[in-house]
């Protein structure tokens, strides 16, 4: 009788435990899933999924199943802030990995800075979210950041036979912060560059007409980009009709991934091949470091896409450095994780990417190429397409 | 009987207890309710009580979250200083807007109230300076609690709560004093006129009342106090954005006044409670609360005119007829 | 001085731009003008002829005139939408208040937006310029896409072939009867109801019908009818509300706002469109061209 009890009470102890080995680590994802910027957000959420089913099916991380939830942020700052409080509050979930515009980044980070949750941003590349002023134990990022764009592209347009050089980028962080990297650099590089023209469309403008007139009108030889997603389609549709890009004798070069593979696919025959853009993956990629072609044969087939998205790669990514430091720490509390992710060094499909204690920045370059037609696929591609480290960019 | 018991001072005691009651989502949940519940009261002064129908209401409570929000976060001042300031800046902007869109009336008005509206919002999502433009202005800081938290420290079974619950509870107080003044104002013989004028402005005129001076005064009261529910809500929310100003904020708020019923004080209060109730509950099922709150909407166009609190007005009074004639 | 080849560029983007909101206002101020109702889900209607014009290019191909044919097809679709919403719900709420009318047309913007989203999806969706229309021509040192040119046409010869039907047909003298006296001409035993129904179906042909034509140059994106909505309201609020021509001017003066404004005042363009808007409800408030309100 007093073993029963014993054998009873010793599993009614264990069971607690055992329940709580079992409750699956929650990670909360903020992502735009409607709208132009789902062009880029949808695909980073599949990326991460893929990622947490590869691992869950390995038995999960410390004995426990990860759950990813995605909510729709609609690239809207405060509504970014209102699924990350409801993730949290609601869902009570143990990490935010998400975002990704650089009005979301910021604005979540605070969030995330006093509820004490790491959060890991995949893609918002303003500086201010890791900036001295806003830099807390919890935030990090695993995206490029604005400076490092702005003079990977500076580098790219020194060499350009041109002088006037013109802008247009969105009228928020990111556009902001990327065209006054870029502007600093160039002019150290390059004296004798001199921009003519800056455009400011607001994030989600529809109609770029009228800027891209007033462009035109001071005659540049050169134009920098940061226009995004699917915003860029729009724009380039109606740039082109108006012998834009002629214009410039296709000196162009688009930040904000407009050389990626989505980008070129969506467009089809309107893309305007000739121009430079940038994108963090390519399936076309051969010439890389990392488990690259077997990371891309694994999300072909995760997305039944021959041709693969280039933004999983960063839910992916961030996906890692969660789940790594995780492993570090052995533990999947807030403060052990933030400390664990310093410093901390991960195998990407990239190539070996590092979060810097300084910053909470990874090195996180990007692939840099002028686009071209190529006869063995329906879209235009980057070629030759190189990986731009940028380690020598980051201060 | 039923008049005998102080229900509003029931629920509000009840309030109190929600951050020990509940978990901290139901403490977030209800600090909206309380927000919103000022929010629209204050446009029901105007549409409810003076018949006014504003499509710009959201401008004020924006101006208030933007003024609180500079004044705490980029010029350090405290709230004391900064949540009034809300309200005086709203209304101050109220003054001069309300006098050129009293000149008009219906559907003019209505198109003169959105057009302020959009230019306030217009100002916010561009003077990057100030406002933060497209990225508004995150991490607004809370009020100083410390004082609150040393009375904690005395009284034995309080205490050790957190910084969210305490802005909670600020708010709660905050509006509550804000719904009683505003209850002030609608039963005095001034609130009295706005019902006057809200049911024959012509009537009105013959009488010799100023009726646009009215209108005024009543634009500006719901003006400010939109300001101070904008000015508690841009530090509930941990930030200021622009949309807070845009016209699809004030369709929801005259949404809400709707459901909850414009013919009575409290219902535009009891419309954000279940609004915000109803939307938590719809969205962890789809993605498609629009959907359900235009067919809702549409339900209560065509049956409810008088929103909830109308409805359970008449059927009150059917009951009391009945047991009149039983 | 600017350089006039981009002085009339700059004016001609405005053009277009002001041409599609002169589609999608005309029906606006239709609806206003005779049912003295402010449609908000005049947008929506806009939207779904876009949506309708994708997915009718996707059901018949975009060769030769196909594109025609689907935006046609796509209009005429949201118009008998449009009939079916006036018919049977709108024609209930005649009697009650104005805000009961306005907030319905609210709730569709609501039902229908989130019913093209389940229909369509949410990521953004394209078309391409039709065949025949795909180039550009050169003119005065500016480059004048084919398919602009063919809207800043189109806008004009809708505009005076709707005068023409006003003035001249038998309807168009019942519409402009409606829209001065509804009892009278009810009284003279026209049948009102019937009126209003078709006045509806017209003014949401000509939403979708913009919305439809629009395709080639923007995006089919969830949220573009709250964005335009508010567009449609300046223009006929500047013009006049229920005013034809004064929609046009209204038209004409947004679009060249907005092009010259990201010129002279690019942080103030936005702001400078509602204050004008602001200016004229203070000053004139039955707009540039229209009639006080009795």
């Amino acid at each position: 009788m007093i073993r029963v009890l014993t054998l009873l009470m010793a599993a009614l102890l264990i069971l607690p435990i055992a329940a709580e080995a079992q409750k699956p680590i929650k990670v909360g994802m903020p992502m735009p899933l409607s709208g132009p910027p789902a062009l880029f957000g949808e695909p980073a959420t599949k990326g991460a999924q893929m990622y947490v089913d590869e691992i869950n099916a390995k038995g999960g991380v410390l004995g426990r199943k990860i759950e990813l939830l995605t909510r729709d942020s609609k690239a809207d700052a405060n509504e970014a802030v209102r699924v990350a409080r409801e993730l949290i509050l609601k869902e009570n979930v143990d990490f935010l990995v998400g975002t990704l515009t650089s009005a979301e980044g910021p604005a979540v980070s605070v969030v995330a800075k006093e509820n004490k949750i790491v959060f890991i941003a995949p893609i918002p590349k303003t500086d201010q979210l890791t900036a001295a002023d806003k830099l807390h134990p919890y935030v990090f990022r695993v995206a490029a950041n604005t400076t490092m764009e702005g003079r990977s592209a500076a580098e790219i347009v020194a060499k350009w036979p041109v002088t006037k050089v013109a802008t247009i980028a969105f009228d928020y962080a990111y556009g902001q912060d990327v065209t006054k990297a870029f502007v600093e650099h160039i002019k150290k590089l390059k004296p004798s560059v001199e921009i003519v023209d800056q455009q400011w469309p607001k994030l989600g403008e529809q109609d770029y007409n009228p800027f891209i007139n007033a462009q035109m009108a001071k005659k540049p030889e050169a134009v920098v980009s940061s226009i995004w997603g699917g915003f860029f389609v729009t724009f380039s549709k109606q740039a082109k009709a108006l012998g834009y890009f002629d214009a410039v004798k296709y000196n162009f070069i688009g930040l904000g991934e407009a050389g990626s593979p989505e980008t070129t696919k969506s467009m089809g025959a309107d893309y305007p091949t000739g121009i430079w853009g940038n994108s963090y993956d390519a399936f076309y990629w051969e010439d890389n470091p990392g488990p690259h072609k077997e990371y891309t044969a694994r999300i072909s087939k995760y997305l039944k896409d021959g041709y693969p998205s280039s933004w999983a790669i960063q839910g992916y990514i961030g996906m890692q450095f969660l789940v790594e430091a995780i492993k570090k720490a052995n533990s999947a509390d807030s403060d052990k994780v933030a400390k664990a992710l310093l410093g901390l060094s991960v195998d990407t499909p990239v190539g070996k990417l590092t979060l810097r204690e300084k910053d909470h920045q990874a090195n996180r370059g990007q692939l840099y190429g002028k686009t071209v037609k190529d006869a063995k696929y329906p879209f235009s591609i980057m070629k030759p397409v190189t990986y731009v480290d940028p380690t020598k960019f980051m201060d | 009987m039923i008049q005998k018991i102080p229900w509003t001072l029931l629920v509000f005691a009840a309030a109190f207890f929600v951050p020990a009651a509940g978990s901290r989502y139901y403490t977030f949940l209800a600090n909206d309710v309380v927000i919103w519940a000022l929010f629209a009261t204050s446009l029901n002064l105007l549409v409810g009580y003076t018949g006014l129908v504003s499509f710009g209401h959201a401008a004020y409570f924006g101006i208030g979250a933007y003024t609180t929000g500079v004044l705490m976060k980029k010029m350090g001042i405290s709230f004391l200083l900064a949540f009034p300031a809300a309200g005086v800046l709203a209304g101050l902007f109220a003054l001069v807007f309300g006098f050129f869109c009293v000149r008009l009336t219906r559907i003019y008005f209505a198109m003169l109230t959105l057009a302020f509206a959009q230019i306030v919002w217009a100002i916010c999502f561009k003077w990057n300076e100030v406002t933060g433009g497209e990225q508004g202005m995150p991490e607004i800081p809370y009020p100083n609690f410390d004082w609150l938290e040393k009375i904690a420290a005395w009284l034995p079974f309080v205490g050790g709560y957190r910084t969210s619950d305490y802005f909670y509870f600020l708010s709660l107080v905050l509006v509550a004093v804000c719904l009683w003044l505003l209850r002030r104002v609608v039963g005095s013989p001034f609130g009295r006129m706005l019902t006057t004028i809200r049911e024959n402005p012509e009537r009105a005129e013959f009488i010799g009342v100023n009726v646009r001076r009215y209108e005024l005064a009543a634009f500006v009261v719901a003006g400010a106090f939109a300001g101070l529910a904008g000015g508690l809500f841009g530090i509930f929310n941990r930030g200021v954005f622009p949309d807070f100003a845009y016209w699809t904020k004030s369709s929801e708020v005259l949404i809400m006044t709707l459901l909850g019923g414009m013919g009575t004080f409290i219902g535009p209060a009891l419309g954000a409670l279940v609004l915000i109730w109803l939307n938590q509950q719809i969205v962890s099922y789809t993605q498609y609360w629009p959907l359900v709150l235009g067919l809702i909407l549409i339900v209560l166009l065509f049956v409810f005119p008088g929103g909830i609190a109308g409805a359970v007005e008449s059927a009150a009074r059917r009951l009391r007829r009945r047991s009149a004639h039983a | 001085m600017p350089d006039p080849s981009f002085v009339f560029a700059q004016s001609l983007s405005g053009l277009t731009a002001a041409m599609f909101l002169f589609l999608i206002a005309s029906g606006l101020s239709l609806i206003f003008g005779v049912l003295r109702v402010l449609n908000f889900a005049h947008g929506t209607f806009y939207m779904l002829g876009a949506y309708g014009a994708y997915q009718f290019v996707q059901w018949l191909g975009a060769t030769g005139a196909r594109f025609w044919l689907a935006a046609l097809l796509a209009a005429l679709g949201v118009a008998v939408l449009g009939g079916i919403i006036e018919r049977f719900l709108f024609q209930r709420l005649y009697g009650k208040e104005e805000l009961y009318q306005l907030l319905f047309t609210y709730a569709l913007v609501l039902v229908l937006g989130d019913a093209a989203k389940i229909f369509w999806g949410t990521q953004q969706k394209s078309l391409s310029r039709p065949p025949g229309l795909t180039g550009a021509l050169s003119l005065f040192g500016a480059t004048i896409p084919y398919y602009n040119l063919f809207i800043i046409l189109l806008g004009p010869a809708i505009a005076l072939g709707f005068w023409f039907a006003l003035q001249r047909t038998r309807a168009g003298r019942f519409i402009r009867a409606a829209a001065l006296d509804r009892e009278t001409l009810g009284a003279l035993g026209v049948n009102v109801n019937a009126l209003y129904t078709g006045v509806f179906v017209l003014a949401s042909f000509l939403g979708g019908l913009g919305g439809a034509l629009i395709t080639p140059m923007r995006a089919i994106v969830p949220g573009m009818d709250t964005e335009v909505i508010v567009e449609a309201f300046v223009v006929v609020v500047i013009g006049g509300l229920g005013s034809f021509w004064g929609t046009f001017l209204g038209a004409l003066i947004y679009g060249q706002v907005l092009s010259f404004g990201i010129l002279f005042f690019p942080r103030f363009s936005i702001f400078s469109i509602f204050a004008l808007m602001a200016a004229v409800l203070i000053i004139r408030p039955w707009g540039l061209l229209g009639k006080p309100l009795k």
